[in-house]
Protein backbone atom coordinates (compact mmCIF):
# COMPACT_ATOMS: atom_id res chain seq x y z
CA UNK A 1 0.00 0.00 0.00
CA UNK A 2 1.06 3.21 -0.89
CA UNK A 3 0.82 6.34 1.41
CA UNK A 4 -0.67 9.82 0.15
CA UNK A 5 -0.26 13.32 1.26
CA UNK A 6 -1.96 15.85 -0.10
CA UNK A 7 -3.38 13.59 -2.62
CA UNK A 8 0.17 12.10 -3.82
CA UNK A 9 1.12 8.48 -4.10
CA UNK A 10 4.24 8.00 -3.09
CA UNK A 11 5.28 4.62 -2.83
CA UNK A 12 5.24 1.95 -5.71
CA UNK A 13 1.78 0.23 -5.68
CA UNK A 14 1.37 -3.14 -6.52
CA UNK A 15 -1.44 -3.38 -9.22
CA UNK A 16 -2.79 -6.64 -8.21
CA UNK A 17 -2.83 -6.86 -4.22
CA UNK A 18 -5.60 -8.48 -3.18
CA UNK A 19 -5.87 -8.38 0.47
CA UNK A 20 -8.49 -6.87 3.15
CA UNK A 21 -8.47 -3.54 1.56
CA UNK A 22 -9.02 -4.63 -1.71
CA UNK A 23 -11.80 -6.64 -0.21
CA UNK A 24 -13.68 -3.87 1.58
CA UNK A 25 -13.27 -0.98 -1.14
CA UNK A 26 -14.77 -3.96 -3.53
CA UNK A 27 -18.10 -4.14 -1.04
CA UNK A 28 -18.04 -0.46 -0.81
CA UNK A 29 -17.73 -0.43 -4.44
CA UNK A 30 -20.33 -2.71 -5.46
CA UNK A 31 -22.66 -1.54 -3.17
CA UNK A 32 -22.25 1.88 -4.05
CA UNK A 33 -22.77 0.94 -7.23
CA UNK A 34 -25.73 -1.20 -7.08
CA UNK A 35 -27.65 1.24 -4.66
CA UNK A 36 -26.30 4.62 -6.97
CA UNK A 37 -27.69 3.12 -10.19
CA UNK A 38 -30.95 1.86 -8.33
CA UNK A 39 -32.05 5.47 -6.81
CA UNK A 40 -30.58 7.81 -9.61
CA UNK A 41 -33.65 5.92 -11.68
CA UNK A 42 -35.94 8.55 -9.67
CA UNK A 43 -34.08 11.79 -10.86
CA UNK A 44 -35.01 13.00 -13.96
CA UNK A 45 -31.81 12.60 -16.65
CA UNK A 46 -31.03 13.66 -20.03
CA UNK A 47 -31.36 11.60 -22.39
CA UNK A 48 -30.58 11.68 -26.22
CA UNK A 49 -32.46 8.66 -28.46
CA UNK A 50 -31.90 5.44 -26.85
CA UNK A 51 -28.60 6.81 -25.01
CA UNK A 52 -29.38 7.12 -21.27
CA UNK A 53 -27.09 8.60 -18.32
CA UNK A 54 -25.75 6.34 -15.39
CA UNK A 55 -24.01 8.30 -13.08
CA UNK A 56 -23.13 5.38 -10.90
CA UNK A 57 -20.79 4.02 -13.74
CA UNK A 58 -18.41 7.14 -12.80
CA UNK A 59 -17.93 5.63 -8.96
CA UNK A 60 -17.53 2.09 -10.19
CA UNK A 61 -14.75 3.19 -12.82
CA UNK A 62 -13.45 5.82 -10.07
CA UNK A 63 -12.95 2.31 -7.54
CA UNK A 64 -10.95 1.22 -9.94
CA UNK A 65 -9.14 4.00 -10.52
CA UNK A 66 -8.76 4.80 -7.26
CA UNK A 67 -7.97 1.15 -5.73
CA UNK A 68 -7.07 -1.66 -8.64
CA UNK A 69 -8.20 -3.82 -11.10
CA UNK A 70 -9.23 -6.29 -8.88
CA UNK A 71 -11.36 -3.41 -6.52
CA UNK A 72 -12.77 -2.49 -9.85
CA UNK A 73 -13.91 -5.87 -11.28
CA UNK A 74 -15.47 -7.02 -7.92
CA UNK A 75 -17.64 -4.21 -7.80
CA UNK A 76 -18.65 -3.92 -11.45
CA UNK A 77 -19.51 -7.64 -11.35
CA UNK A 78 -21.34 -7.68 -7.68
CA UNK A 79 -22.89 -4.37 -7.96
CA UNK A 80 -24.68 -4.87 -11.27
CA UNK A 81 -25.64 -7.97 -9.62
CA UNK A 82 -26.75 -6.19 -6.69
CA UNK A 83 -28.28 -3.54 -8.59
CA UNK A 84 -30.31 -6.18 -10.25
CA UNK A 85 -31.21 -7.76 -7.14
CA UNK A 86 -32.85 -3.87 -5.95
CA UNK A 87 -34.70 -2.99 -8.48
CA UNK A 88 -35.86 -6.50 -9.33
CA UNK A 89 -34.87 -6.92 -12.85
CA UNK A 90 -33.18 -10.75 -12.46
CA UNK A 91 -29.91 -11.90 -12.70
CA UNK A 92 -28.18 -11.36 -16.10
CA UNK A 93 -24.70 -12.83 -15.99
CA UNK A 94 -23.45 -11.47 -19.17
CA UNK A 95 -24.24 -7.53 -18.41
CA UNK A 96 -22.78 -7.84 -14.65
CA UNK A 97 -19.24 -9.35 -16.32
CA UNK A 98 -18.91 -6.70 -18.61
CA UNK A 99 -19.52 -4.16 -15.74
CA UNK A 100 -16.70 -5.90 -13.74
CA UNK A 101 -14.29 -5.86 -16.66
CA UNK A 102 -15.30 -1.95 -17.39
CA UNK A 103 -13.81 -1.54 -13.58
CA UNK A 104 -11.06 -3.84 -14.32
CA UNK A 105 -9.49 -2.50 -17.39
CA UNK A 106 -9.99 1.59 -15.08
CA UNK A 107 -7.89 -0.30 -12.58
CA UNK A 108 -5.17 -0.67 -14.99
CA UNK A 109 -4.32 3.40 -14.24
CA UNK A 110 -3.92 2.49 -10.72
CA UNK A 111 -0.59 1.58 -11.18
CA UNK A 112 0.69 5.53 -12.23
CA UNK A 113 -1.92 7.52 -10.09
CA UNK A 114 0.69 9.60 -8.07
CA UNK A 115 -1.14 12.71 -7.73
CA UNK A 116 -5.30 12.58 -8.38
CA UNK A 117 -4.77 16.01 -8.61
CA UNK A 118 -2.96 15.99 -11.77
CA UNK A 119 -4.43 16.67 -15.38
CA UNK A 120 -1.88 14.47 -16.59
CA UNK A 121 -2.86 11.59 -13.60
CA UNK A 122 -6.91 12.41 -14.58
CA UNK A 123 -6.33 12.54 -18.37
CA UNK A 124 -4.47 8.55 -17.84
CA UNK A 125 -7.97 7.64 -15.75
CA UNK A 126 -10.22 8.96 -17.99
CA UNK A 127 -8.89 7.28 -20.81
CA UNK A 128 -8.22 4.10 -19.23
CA UNK A 129 -11.40 4.52 -18.13
CA UNK A 130 -13.03 4.56 -21.54
CA UNK A 131 -11.09 1.60 -23.09
CA UNK A 132 -12.81 -0.06 -19.86
CA UNK A 133 -16.64 1.22 -20.79
CA UNK A 134 -15.55 0.21 -24.76
CA UNK A 135 -14.49 -3.29 -23.91
CA UNK A 136 -16.83 -3.97 -21.23
CA UNK A 137 -19.65 -3.35 -22.66
CA UNK A 138 -18.72 -4.49 -26.00
CA UNK A 139 -18.80 -7.88 -24.32
CA UNK A 140 -22.03 -7.57 -22.87
CA UNK A 141 -23.48 -6.90 -26.07
CA UNK A 142 -21.65 -9.29 -27.87
CA UNK A 143 -22.79 -11.82 -25.37
CA UNK A 144 -26.27 -10.75 -25.93
CA UNK A 145 -26.01 -12.31 -29.69
CA UNK A 146 -25.94 -15.43 -28.25
CA UNK A 147 -28.15 -14.94 -25.43
CA UNK A 148 -30.91 -13.32 -26.71
CA UNK A 149 -30.02 -14.30 -30.78
CA UNK A 150 -29.27 -10.78 -32.08
CA UNK A 151 -27.25 -10.05 -35.23
CA UNK A 152 -24.38 -8.25 -34.46
CA UNK A 153 -25.56 -5.21 -35.86
CA UNK A 154 -28.63 -5.10 -33.20
CA UNK A 155 -25.66 -5.95 -30.79
CA UNK A 156 -23.63 -2.79 -31.76
CA UNK A 157 -26.75 -0.35 -32.79
CA UNK A 158 -29.16 -0.88 -30.66
CA UNK A 159 -26.82 -2.24 -27.66
CA UNK A 160 -23.31 -1.17 -27.55
CA UNK A 161 -23.40 2.08 -29.39
CA UNK A 162 -26.26 3.88 -26.62
CA UNK A 163 -23.86 2.15 -23.60
CA UNK A 164 -21.13 3.55 -24.62
CA UNK A 165 -22.14 6.82 -25.54
CA UNK A 166 -23.82 6.90 -22.58
CA UNK A 167 -20.86 6.22 -20.13
CA UNK A 168 -18.37 8.01 -21.54
CA UNK A 169 -20.19 11.49 -20.90
CA UNK A 170 -20.78 10.48 -17.51
CA UNK A 171 -16.94 9.25 -17.13
CA UNK A 172 -15.58 12.26 -18.79
CA UNK A 173 -17.66 14.69 -16.59
CA UNK A 174 -17.89 13.13 -13.10
CA UNK A 175 -14.74 11.06 -12.83
CA UNK A 176 -12.20 13.92 -12.57
CA UNK A 177 -14.82 15.62 -9.65
CA UNK A 178 -14.39 12.45 -8.28
CA UNK A 179 -10.37 12.29 -7.94
CA UNK A 180 -10.02 15.95 -7.38
CA UNK A 181 -12.49 15.37 -3.90
CA UNK A 182 -10.79 12.02 -3.14
CA UNK A 183 -7.30 13.96 -3.21
CA UNK A 184 -8.71 15.97 -0.51
CA UNK A 185 -9.48 13.20 1.66
CA UNK A 186 -6.88 11.23 1.06
CA UNK A 187 -4.98 14.21 2.09
CA UNK A 188 -6.94 14.56 5.40
CA UNK A 189 -6.82 11.11 6.25
CA UNK A 190 -2.72 11.25 5.55
CA UNK A 191 -3.56 7.59 3.89
CA UNK B 1 -34.12 7.25 0.60
CA UNK B 2 -34.68 3.80 1.84
CA UNK B 3 -33.27 0.65 -0.21
CA UNK B 4 -35.86 -2.18 0.16
CA UNK B 5 -34.98 -5.72 -0.77
CA UNK B 6 -37.35 -6.77 -3.21
CA UNK B 7 -37.18 -10.53 -1.24
CA UNK B 8 -40.12 -11.74 1.29
CA UNK B 9 -40.16 -15.16 2.62
CA UNK B 10 -42.02 -17.15 1.16
CA UNK B 11 -42.66 -20.92 2.40
CA UNK B 12 -42.49 -21.79 -1.16
CA UNK B 13 -41.53 -24.94 -3.59
CA UNK B 14 -39.32 -22.47 -5.10
CA UNK B 15 -37.63 -20.79 -1.92
CA UNK B 16 -36.86 -24.46 -0.65
CA UNK B 17 -34.69 -25.14 -3.84
CA UNK B 18 -31.11 -24.57 -2.79
CA UNK B 19 -30.03 -21.44 -4.71
CA UNK B 20 -26.84 -23.14 -6.36
CA UNK B 21 -29.22 -25.82 -7.67
CA UNK B 22 -31.33 -22.66 -9.09
CA UNK B 23 -28.32 -20.87 -10.15
CA UNK B 24 -26.90 -23.66 -11.73
CA UNK B 25 -29.78 -24.76 -13.91
CA UNK B 26 -30.49 -21.31 -15.26
CA UNK B 27 -26.91 -21.59 -16.37
CA UNK B 28 -27.53 -25.15 -18.28
CA UNK B 29 -30.54 -24.06 -19.51
CA UNK B 30 -28.86 -20.40 -20.83
CA UNK B 31 -25.92 -22.64 -22.36
CA UNK B 32 -28.77 -25.63 -23.57
CA UNK B 33 -31.01 -23.35 -25.45
CA UNK B 34 -28.00 -20.45 -26.99
CA UNK B 35 -24.77 -22.78 -27.11
CA UNK B 36 -27.12 -25.41 -29.16
CA UNK B 37 -28.50 -23.38 -31.43
CA UNK B 38 -31.86 -25.56 -31.08
CA UNK B 39 -34.55 -23.70 -33.19
CA UNK B 40 -37.06 -26.23 -33.06
CA UNK B 41 -40.50 -24.91 -31.49
CA UNK B 42 -41.04 -28.40 -30.21
CA UNK B 43 -37.75 -28.53 -28.25
CA UNK B 44 -38.29 -25.09 -26.77
CA UNK B 45 -41.28 -25.10 -25.43
CA UNK B 46 -41.19 -27.84 -22.83
CA UNK B 47 -37.92 -26.09 -21.22
CA UNK B 48 -39.79 -22.88 -21.58
CA UNK B 49 -42.93 -24.55 -19.77
CA UNK B 50 -40.67 -26.02 -16.46
CA UNK B 51 -39.08 -22.23 -16.59
CA UNK B 52 -42.33 -21.29 -15.84
CA UNK B 53 -43.87 -23.96 -13.78
CA UNK B 54 -40.38 -22.99 -11.44
CA UNK B 55 -41.27 -19.26 -11.67
CA UNK B 56 -45.20 -19.95 -10.37
CA UNK B 57 -44.26 -22.07 -7.78
CA UNK B 58 -42.57 -19.03 -6.25
CA UNK B 59 -45.92 -16.95 -6.09
CA UNK B 60 -44.81 -13.92 -6.43
CA UNK B 61 -47.24 -11.22 -6.09
CA UNK B 62 -47.77 -9.53 -9.64
CA UNK B 63 -47.53 -5.87 -7.98
CA UNK B 64 -44.06 -6.79 -6.94
CA UNK B 65 -42.82 -7.73 -10.37
CA UNK B 66 -44.84 -5.99 -12.57
CA UNK B 67 -42.01 -3.25 -13.35
CA UNK B 68 -39.55 -6.16 -14.55
CA UNK B 69 -42.29 -8.01 -16.35
CA UNK B 70 -43.38 -4.82 -17.91
CA UNK B 71 -39.61 -4.24 -19.35
CA UNK B 72 -38.29 -7.75 -20.11
CA UNK B 73 -41.99 -7.82 -22.60
CA UNK B 74 -41.05 -4.27 -24.14
CA UNK B 75 -37.43 -5.47 -24.45
CA UNK B 76 -38.93 -8.64 -26.13
CA UNK B 77 -41.53 -7.09 -28.51
CA UNK B 78 -39.74 -3.92 -29.52
CA UNK B 79 -36.27 -5.19 -30.15
CA UNK B 80 -36.18 -9.25 -30.22
CA UNK B 81 -39.84 -9.23 -31.83
CA UNK B 82 -39.47 -6.38 -34.60
CA UNK B 83 -36.24 -7.45 -35.11
CA UNK B 84 -37.23 -11.11 -36.08
CA UNK B 85 -40.03 -10.25 -37.81
CA UNK B 86 -38.72 -7.77 -39.98
CA UNK B 87 -34.91 -9.35 -40.62
CA UNK B 88 -34.59 -12.74 -39.10
CA UNK B 89 -31.29 -11.61 -37.98
CA UNK B 90 -29.77 -13.69 -35.63
CA UNK B 91 -31.62 -16.72 -36.81
CA UNK B 92 -31.09 -19.42 -38.33
CA UNK B 93 -30.41 -19.99 -42.94
CA UNK B 94 -34.07 -20.83 -43.18
CA UNK B 95 -35.24 -17.40 -41.76
CA UNK B 96 -32.17 -15.08 -43.43
CA UNK B 97 -32.71 -16.05 -46.96
CA UNK B 98 -36.14 -14.73 -48.36
CA UNK B 99 -36.02 -17.29 -51.64
CA UNK B 100 -36.79 -19.73 -49.73
CA UNK B 101 -39.67 -18.45 -47.66
CA UNK B 102 -43.44 -18.14 -48.04
CA UNK B 103 -43.92 -14.12 -48.66
CA UNK B 104 -47.01 -13.06 -46.75
CA UNK B 105 -46.35 -9.18 -47.53
CA UNK B 106 -43.19 -7.09 -49.10
CA UNK B 107 -42.97 -3.12 -49.03
CA UNK B 108 -41.48 -1.46 -52.74
CA UNK B 109 -38.17 -1.44 -52.25
CA UNK B 110 -36.40 2.10 -51.09
CA UNK B 111 -32.95 2.81 -52.19
CA UNK B 112 -31.23 4.62 -49.49
CA UNK B 113 -29.31 8.21 -51.26
CA UNK B 114 -25.88 8.44 -51.47
CA UNK B 115 -25.16 4.68 -50.31
CA UNK B 116 -27.48 3.27 -53.04
CA UNK B 117 -28.23 0.49 -50.64
CA UNK B 118 -32.19 -1.03 -50.95
CA UNK B 119 -34.39 -1.56 -48.45
CA UNK B 120 -37.23 -3.60 -48.70
CA UNK B 121 -39.38 -5.05 -45.48
CA UNK B 122 -40.56 -8.48 -46.15
CA UNK B 123 -42.88 -10.41 -43.96
CA UNK B 124 -43.09 -14.32 -44.24
CA UNK B 125 -44.47 -17.25 -42.51
CA UNK B 126 -41.20 -18.21 -41.88
CA UNK B 127 -40.24 -14.49 -39.56
CA UNK B 128 -43.81 -14.84 -37.94
CA UNK B 129 -42.72 -17.94 -36.48
CA UNK B 130 -39.06 -17.06 -36.11
CA UNK B 131 -40.44 -14.83 -33.68
CA UNK B 132 -42.53 -17.01 -31.35
CA UNK B 133 -39.74 -19.51 -31.72
CA UNK B 134 -37.23 -16.51 -30.33
CA UNK B 135 -39.54 -15.29 -27.88
CA UNK B 136 -40.30 -18.73 -26.13
CA UNK B 137 -36.49 -19.29 -26.70
CA UNK B 138 -35.93 -15.98 -24.43
CA UNK B 139 -38.70 -16.29 -21.76
CA UNK B 140 -37.17 -20.15 -21.06
CA UNK B 141 -34.02 -17.62 -19.47
CA UNK B 142 -36.23 -14.35 -18.50
CA UNK B 143 -38.84 -16.95 -15.86
CA UNK B 144 -35.55 -18.32 -14.33
CA UNK B 145 -33.53 -15.13 -13.90
CA UNK B 146 -36.55 -12.48 -12.42
CA UNK B 147 -37.60 -14.69 -9.49
CA UNK B 148 -33.99 -14.70 -8.26
CA UNK B 149 -33.94 -11.49 -6.01
CA UNK B 150 -37.16 -12.23 -5.03
CA UNK B 151 -36.56 -15.04 -3.68
CA UNK B 152 -33.27 -15.97 -2.42
CA UNK B 153 -32.20 -14.10 1.13
CA UNK B 154 -29.46 -11.57 0.52
CA UNK B 155 -27.63 -12.68 3.74
CA UNK B 156 -27.08 -16.15 1.64
CA UNK B 157 -26.06 -14.50 -1.55
CA UNK B 158 -21.97 -14.74 -0.28
CA UNK B 159 -21.93 -18.29 0.94
CA UNK B 160 -23.83 -19.11 -1.83
CA UNK B 161 -21.22 -18.18 -4.74
CA UNK B 162 -18.35 -19.30 -1.86
CA UNK B 163 -19.81 -23.01 -2.06
CA UNK B 164 -20.19 -22.95 -5.91
CA UNK B 165 -16.39 -22.30 -5.91
CA UNK B 166 -15.37 -18.67 -5.48
CA UNK B 167 -12.45 -17.59 -3.07
CA UNK B 168 -13.51 -17.07 0.40
CA UNK B 169 -12.21 -13.42 -0.20
CA UNK B 170 -14.45 -12.81 -3.59
CA UNK B 171 -17.58 -14.59 -1.38
CA UNK B 172 -17.12 -12.09 1.56
CA UNK B 173 -16.54 -8.96 -0.65
CA UNK B 174 -20.44 -10.12 -2.12
CA UNK B 175 -21.52 -10.47 1.57
CA UNK B 176 -19.90 -7.38 2.68
CA UNK B 177 -21.79 -5.65 -0.55
CA UNK B 178 -25.02 -6.80 0.85
CA UNK B 179 -24.36 -5.40 4.26
CA UNK B 180 -23.65 -1.74 2.94
CA UNK B 181 -26.75 -1.39 1.16
CA UNK B 182 -28.98 -0.36 3.92
CA UNK B 183 -26.54 2.18 5.36
CA UNK B 184 -25.47 3.47 2.14
CA UNK B 185 -29.07 3.89 0.85
CA UNK B 186 -29.62 5.62 3.65
CA UNK B 187 -26.33 8.11 3.39
CA UNK B 188 -27.53 8.76 -0.23
CA UNK B 189 -31.07 10.24 1.48
CA UNK B 190 -29.75 12.34 4.07
CA UNK B 191 -27.36 13.66 1.82
CA UNK B 192 -30.08 14.44 -0.45
CA UNK B 193 -31.94 16.07 1.97
CA UNK B 194 -28.82 18.01 3.23
CA UNK B 195 -28.59 19.68 -0.05
CA UNK B 196 -31.76 20.21 -0.86
CA UNK B 197 -32.27 22.08 2.29
CA UNK B 198 -29.17 24.06 1.41
CA UNK B 199 -30.74 25.06 -1.81
CA UNK B 200 -30.17 22.23 -3.75
CA UNK B 201 -32.46 21.59 -6.87
CA UNK B 202 -31.57 18.76 -9.92
CA UNK B 203 -35.40 18.10 -10.84
CA UNK B 204 -36.17 22.15 -12.12
CA UNK B 205 -33.45 23.33 -13.28
CA UNK B 206 -33.14 24.45 -16.82
CA UNK B 207 -30.16 24.21 -18.25
CA UNK B 208 -28.28 21.94 -20.49
CA UNK B 209 -27.84 17.52 -20.00
CA UNK B 210 -24.10 18.06 -19.20
CA UNK B 211 -24.29 20.74 -16.78
CA UNK B 212 -27.66 18.53 -15.45
CA UNK B 213 -25.13 15.66 -14.74
CA UNK B 214 -22.08 17.87 -13.60
CA UNK B 215 -24.79 18.70 -10.97
CA UNK B 216 -25.10 15.37 -9.44
CA UNK B 217 -21.34 16.29 -7.67
CA UNK B 218 -22.96 17.74 -5.10
CA UNK B 219 -24.77 14.43 -4.42
CA UNK B 220 -22.30 11.76 -5.45
CA UNK B 221 -19.13 13.18 -3.51
CA UNK B 222 -20.06 13.29 -0.07
CA UNK B 223 -21.92 10.04 -0.26
CA UNK B 224 -18.62 8.49 -1.90
CA UNK B 225 -16.15 10.26 0.49
CA UNK B 226 -18.11 8.99 3.25
CA UNK B 227 -17.99 5.87 2.36
CA UNK B 228 -14.20 5.68 1.27
CA UNK B 229 -13.50 7.21 5.00
CA UNK B 230 -15.60 4.41 6.61
CA UNK B 231 -14.12 2.05 4.74
CA UNK B 232 -10.95 2.59 6.62
CA UNK B 233 -12.52 1.56 9.67
CA UNK B 234 -13.48 -1.67 8.49
CA UNK B 235 -10.56 -2.20 7.06
CA UNK B 236 -8.57 -2.18 10.57
CA UNK B 237 -11.73 -4.08 12.02
CA UNK B 238 -11.12 -7.04 9.95
CA UNK B 239 -6.94 -6.90 9.91
CA UNK B 240 -7.48 -6.83 13.90
CA UNK B 241 -9.75 -9.86 13.39
CA UNK B 242 -6.98 -11.43 11.08
CA UNK B 243 -8.99 -12.02 8.31
CA UNK B 244 -7.67 -13.46 5.47
CA UNK B 245 -5.16 -15.60 7.51
CA UNK B 246 -7.44 -19.05 7.20
CA UNK B 247 -10.64 -19.74 5.66
CA UNK B 248 -13.53 -18.36 7.13
CA UNK B 249 -16.38 -19.81 8.36
CA UNK B 250 -20.32 -19.01 7.61
CA UNK B 251 -22.85 -18.47 10.11
CA UNK B 252 -26.01 -19.24 7.60
CA UNK B 253 -23.82 -22.05 5.77
CA UNK B 254 -25.86 -24.97 7.07
CA UNK B 255 -28.63 -23.19 5.04
CA UNK B 256 -27.01 -24.74 1.85
CA UNK B 257 -28.25 -28.27 1.85
CA UNK B 258 -29.00 -30.41 -1.46
CA UNK B 259 -32.01 -32.54 -1.26
CA UNK B 260 -34.14 -34.23 -3.60
CA UNK B 261 -35.71 -31.81 -5.97
CA UNK B 262 -31.89 -29.94 -5.84
CA UNK B 263 -30.71 -33.00 -7.75
CA UNK B 264 -33.20 -33.57 -9.66
CA UNK B 265 -33.19 -29.97 -11.20
CA UNK B 266 -29.28 -29.91 -11.45
CA UNK B 267 -29.82 -33.79 -13.67
CA UNK B 268 -32.92 -32.10 -15.95
CA UNK B 269 -30.69 -29.31 -16.01
CA UNK B 270 -27.59 -31.35 -17.51
CA UNK B 271 -29.71 -33.77 -19.22
CA UNK B 272 -31.09 -30.52 -21.28
CA UNK B 273 -27.79 -29.36 -21.99
CA UNK B 274 -26.54 -32.50 -22.92
CA UNK B 275 -29.48 -33.30 -25.04
CA UNK B 276 -29.75 -30.13 -26.95
CA UNK B 277 -25.79 -30.14 -28.07
CA UNK B 278 -26.51 -33.71 -29.11
CA UNK B 279 -29.23 -33.42 -31.03
CA UNK B 280 -27.46 -30.44 -32.75
CA UNK B 281 -24.12 -32.54 -33.36
CA UNK B 282 -26.93 -35.54 -34.79
CA UNK B 283 -28.28 -32.66 -37.01
CA UNK B 284 -31.47 -32.55 -35.22
CA UNK B 285 -33.51 -29.59 -33.64
CA UNK B 286 -32.98 -27.45 -36.59
CA UNK B 287 -35.89 -24.28 -37.99
CA UNK B 288 -39.30 -25.93 -37.69
CA UNK B 289 -42.39 -24.29 -38.99
CA UNK B 290 -45.47 -25.97 -38.13
CA UNK B 291 -47.86 -27.09 -41.68
CA UNK B 292 -51.25 -24.61 -40.33
CA UNK B 293 -48.90 -21.72 -40.09
CA UNK B 294 -48.96 -22.12 -44.17
CA UNK B 295 -52.29 -22.71 -44.32
CA UNK B 296 -53.32 -20.11 -42.36
CA UNK B 297 -51.76 -17.40 -45.12
CA UNK B 298 -52.16 -19.72 -47.89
Amino acid sequence: MGTMGAGTMTEKKNVWEFGTRQVVYGAIGAALYGVLSYVTNFIPLPAAGNVTFRPAVAVLVFFGVAYGPWVGFLAGLFGNILGDAISGFGFYWNWSLGNGLMGMLAGMAYGGMMNFRSTATIVKAVVWSIIGIGVGMLFASLTEMFTSGIDINTALVGYFTPAFLGNLVVVVILLPILMIAFAGVAAGRGR
Amino acid sequence: MLVNWKYRPRDTFLQRLDPRARILYLACVTLAVTLSQVWDFRLLLPVCLISFALYFSGRLPWKDVRRAWTYMLLFLTLILGLNALLSGRGGPMAVLDVSRQTIIYQTGALIVPVTGWTLRLTLTVERIWFAATQMVRILSMVALAIPIPYTVDPSIYGVTFRRMGLPDKAAQTIDLAFRFVPTLGRDFGQTMDAQRARGYELESLRVGPLERLRRLAPLLVPVVMTSIVSGEDVVDAMDLRAFGTRPRTWLRADWLRFRGWDYALLGLGLALLVGFVSLRVLGYGGFWVPRFMYGLFA
